[in-house]
């Protein structure tokens, strides 16, 4: 059989180990069947004693390095990989003792590489704490062995200095019989023993050194820490003690335990529902005649199985009722707050009053759009209550997550009839409300829709993503995603409102990094509607992906522009100067962004731009090779042309401004981006990322 | 005749377990998996295996809050319990060196007693708490402690789906 790599691989790998095995067993055996009884008769008995103790540990610990499990993770199940979306960002960060840490995705195992983990090429296999591949043990040095391995360094260090020693004084005594049998032995033994005791004693100081600073020889070596702190050390006696004294780590890849099954049979239980307003009328049967009239208007995509809501949505009257419909605001704020406990308490309890009255402020002084702002008041009601199904969008398939708001098809056709009815309204005359209203709305609004967002989990974001980018047949298309910034649900009205001057309105296109998987785009924190989106119902989304179609054909180049976005660092290139006067972007907004790069870890929003760049260096670069991406993003950021699977995005690389991956960790606390200030200098955008990355992290 | 059998476990053991959804009590009993949750790893201590206590939205309507957080931060706590350096590691770890690492042949280490405990501890949570909620939550240790994963179940209900539901009768972990 023809030799092929792999083949010719395996057995070579044997051959360090092999080699070392025999050195050590055959040298140590010579030396205790020739050099031992002369030291046992001149010297003393303990002489061997000791030498036969060290060589048990030094093969005790060989052993242990060699056939002791490393610490290997087994491969992410493929639910948890259509959770993290494959088209998700190559990096997602994550905060370590105050620094900033980047894990990034490993496209053999299907999953955002713990801090500290490492894939070793050679055992194709993520390891916890990679320290490194060793040779002379055929094996990764890793979480579990890394002891083991250790103590072999010293032992053996320690086994080579005693028997170059007796060795040397055996020669020294035995002078006059150099050419006798065991004299001849004797120097093969110490020729061997003082071959090895430079490299050995070398690497066992090295690594004496690597478990007193509390670092991996990955990390040494790759110079992570070299300009920043290392948040995994614990002080040189701390990190002694991990290392030597720390209990033995459990297998991953073990055999499956038989468990005694659990028996999961409906009917099942649900959360007590809190009081419900009585202004609420569910059952109200005039409502759901006409809420089924607009059942036609729900786009007809595949619908996933549903889940259940514990709370029947809210379902508004069809008449203009600015009464009831201002109560049912009340009852939706209660049910939002016991709802979503989650968010910042303290932000939604005391600004959702804020944000649902500029809505109820619109009802009154504006009968005449009433419709459009009854309608808007629904989509944001929706948004909150839908929430849970949008965010539960993981896993299902982006062709038909949009058109799967879930519990929800009357509200969903309800919103896409109401988007449509605020985008024909914008399209026609965009100040209709009154400018405060729509500012106080503005102002607060997206704040508040994007809590709820910006709370839920990364994954929510990509299901955003996807959303927004899938139509019908194309799957996961982001040309079109920028323009989602068109379509504010809650700004439809006036392009002067608040902080988004009409001409700073095309930019947020640009970023649309509410829907991207964790592409970070702190521009968005400008544009509260596009914050927006992220809440919508995924018919609104539908409908939202149509008109994007529409303005993309008339306005390619912002198309291009918020498409790149997508791909790039957003910080580059999705902002135009003009943005840079845009409001404050809500901190809220900004510790969603962050939530959203790094998987609702729940930091705070030290999320910069560093850590955005790095988390949205290319969404399609995730499943392309890793050190090609590395080597692309490094490069500057023209990151999304690095696979040709994904050539649609590649058309938008010429219109993006080169952009830089965040760096070391140190440099991210650099980065950290403030509310007010916008892009990041491109050229403070670390170049040492580069290396970093391409050292192959 | 045999009567259809009235027990999900014992439904498992009909020829067409798969297509059993015709029947009747299939279809009244149907619970099949319509999502999962992961729950990330809390990395700002370091690499301590913990997790985070962030309540996920997918749960909003199928768990109290509480209830899965005590899951959680007991969890958290047997883990913390297991990586602790204290004086029985250090026992073990002088054992295992002077026995030239037999004694790991012989005995169990703590990390995997507690381990043992925390899959006892699910165990029971699944039985008491989660699976009638029509949720399961595996073991984090089959996911290499990255995640905890948490299974949403729907009930198929009468709908008389033809996308052919089966029951459920899962383990909890694998």
């Amino acid at each position: 059989m023809p030799p092929c790599a792999g083949d010719r691989l395996k057995p070579g790998a044997f051959i360090p180990v092999a080699t070392a095995a025999v050195l050590l067993l055959g040298s140590s055996t010579l030396f205790f069947v020739f050099i031992g009884p002369w030291l046992v008769e001149s010297v003393s008995v303990a002489f061997p004693i000791c030498a036969g103790v060290t060589f048990f540990f030094v093969l005790a610990n060989f052993t242990m390095a060699t056939f002791m499990d490393p610490g290997v993770l087994p491969r992410a199940s493929e639910d948890e990989d259509k959770e993290n979306d494959f088209r998700g960002p190559l990096y997602r960060n994550v905060e370590v003792r105050g620094v900033q840490v980047r894990m990034k995705w490993c496209a053999s195992c299907h999953f955002y590489r713990p801090p500290r983990c490492s894939h070793c090429s050679i055992c194709d296999n993520c390891v916890e704490e990679f320290d490194h591949h060793c040779p002379w043990v055929n094996n990764c040095i890793g979480k579990r062995n890394y002891r083991y391995f250790f103590l072999f360094l010293l032992s053996l260090s320690l086994h080579i200095v005693a028997v170059f020693g007796c060795g040397l004084l055996y020669i020294l005594d035995h002078l006059q019989d150099l050419w006798a049998l065991h004299g001849t032995v004797t120097l093969v033994i110490i020729s061997v023993s003082g071959l090895f005791f430079l490299p050995v004693v070398g690497l066992a100081c090295f690594h004496l050194v690597l478990v007193a600073r509390g670092r991996t020889t990955n990390e040494q070596v790759t110079g992570k820490f070299q300009g920043g702190v290392n948040p995994f050390t614990k002080g040189c006696c701390g990190n002694m003690e991990f290392v030597l004294c720390s209990p033995l780590s459990p297998r991953y890849i073990s055999k499956p335990r038989k468990r005694k099954p659990v028996q999961v049979q409906p009917p099942f239980l649900r959360p007590e529902v809190v009081k419900q307003s009585p202004s609420k009328i569910p059952d109200n049967p005039i409502q759901h005649e006409v809420l089924s009239n607009k059942l036609h208007l729900k786009e007809k995509t595949e619908v996933p199985e549903s889940i259940q809501l514990s709370t029947p949505p809210p379902l508004l009257p069809p008449k203009h009722n600015c009464n009831l419909l201002k109560s049912h605001l009340d009852s939706m704020e209660e049910r939002l707050r016991y709802n979503r406990p989650s968010f910042s308490s303290d932000h939604t309890s005391s600004e959702l009053p804020k944000t649902l009255e500029p809505i109820s402020r619109m009802l009154g002084p504006s009968p005449q759009n009433e419709d459009v702002a009854s309608t808007q008041a629904r989509v944001c009601f929706h948004d909150y209550s839908s929430e849970p199904n949008l965010d539960r969008q993981n896993e299902v398939d982006p062709v038909s997550e949009r058109s799967s708001v879930l519990q929800d098809p009357h509200l969903t056709s309800l919103n896409s009839r109401s988007h449509s009815l605020r985008h024909a309204h914008q399209q026609r005359n965009r100040p209709l409300l009154p400018a405060h209203h729509a500012e106080g709305l503005a102002s607060n609004l997206p704040q508040k829709v994007l809590l709820p967002g910006g709370l839920s989990n990364r994954s929510s974001s990509l299901s955003y993503d996807s959303l927004v980018s899938s139509r019908p047949g194309e799957h996961r298309s982001v040309t079109s995603r920028p323009h989602l910034g068109h379509q504010i649900p809650y700004l439809p009205l006036d392009s002067t409102l608040g902080r988004l001057p009409a001409q700073q309105r095309h930019s947020p296109r640009t970023c649309s990094p509410v829907f991207m998987s964790a592409s970070r785009h702190s521009p968005q924190l400008q544009d509260p509607s596009q914050a927006l989106y992220d809440s919508l119902s995924r018919g609104v989304m539908a409908s939202i992906q149509e008109r994007k179609e529409l303005v993309e054909r008339e306005d390619p180049q912002a198309a291009c522009t918020s498409d790149s976005g997508l791909y790039d660092i957003p910080s580059r290139r999705s902002l135009p100067p003009a943005s840079l006067s845009r409001g404050p972007t809500p901190p809220a907004y900004g510790s969603r962004e962050f939530l959203l790069s790094s998987a609702a870890y729940g930091y705070s929003s030290r999320w910069g731009l560093g850590s955005s760049s790095t988390s949205s260096l290319t969404r399609a670069s995730r499943t392309s090779g890793s050190s090609l991406q590395s080597h692309m993003a490094g490069s500057g950021g023209q990151g999304r042309s690095l696979s040709p699977a994904y050539r649609s995005l590649d058309r938008q690389a010429p219109h993006c401004p080169p952009t830089v991956p965040s760096s070391t960790y140190a440099h991210q606390n650099l980065l950290t981006y403030s509310s007010g200030t916008d892009r990041r200098d491109p050229s403070a955008a670390d170049t040492q990322g580069s290396p970093e990355t391409l050292s192959g992290i | 005749m045999r009567s259809a059998p009235r027990t999900a476990a014992r439904r498992t053991t009909l020829p067409f377990y798969h297509q059993s959804f015709h029947n009747l009590q299939e279809l009244r009993h149907n619970a099949s998996l319509s999502n999962k949750v992961f729950v990330q790893r809390d990395y700002t201590e370091g690499t301590v295996c913990k997790f985070q206590t962030k309540f996920p939205s997918e749960l909003d309507s199928r768990i109290e809050r509480t209830l899965f957080e005590d899951t959680v931060k007991t969890l958290n706590n047997y883990y913390a319990e297991a990586e602790k350096i204290g004086g029985q590691s250090y026992l073990e770890g002088c054992l295992a060196c002077a026995t030239a690492y037999l004694i790991f042949l012989c005995m169990e280490t703590r990390y995997e007693k507690v381990l043992k405990k925390i899959s006892h501890y699910i165990q029971e949570q699944n039985e008491k708490i989660y699976a009638p909620r029509g949720l399961l939550i595996t073991d984090p240790i089959e996911r290499g402690m990255r995640v905890i994963e948490i299974s949403i179940y729907e009930d198929r209900g009468s709908s008389g789906s033809s996308s052919g539901s089966s029951s459920t009768t899962c383990s909890s972990g694998r």
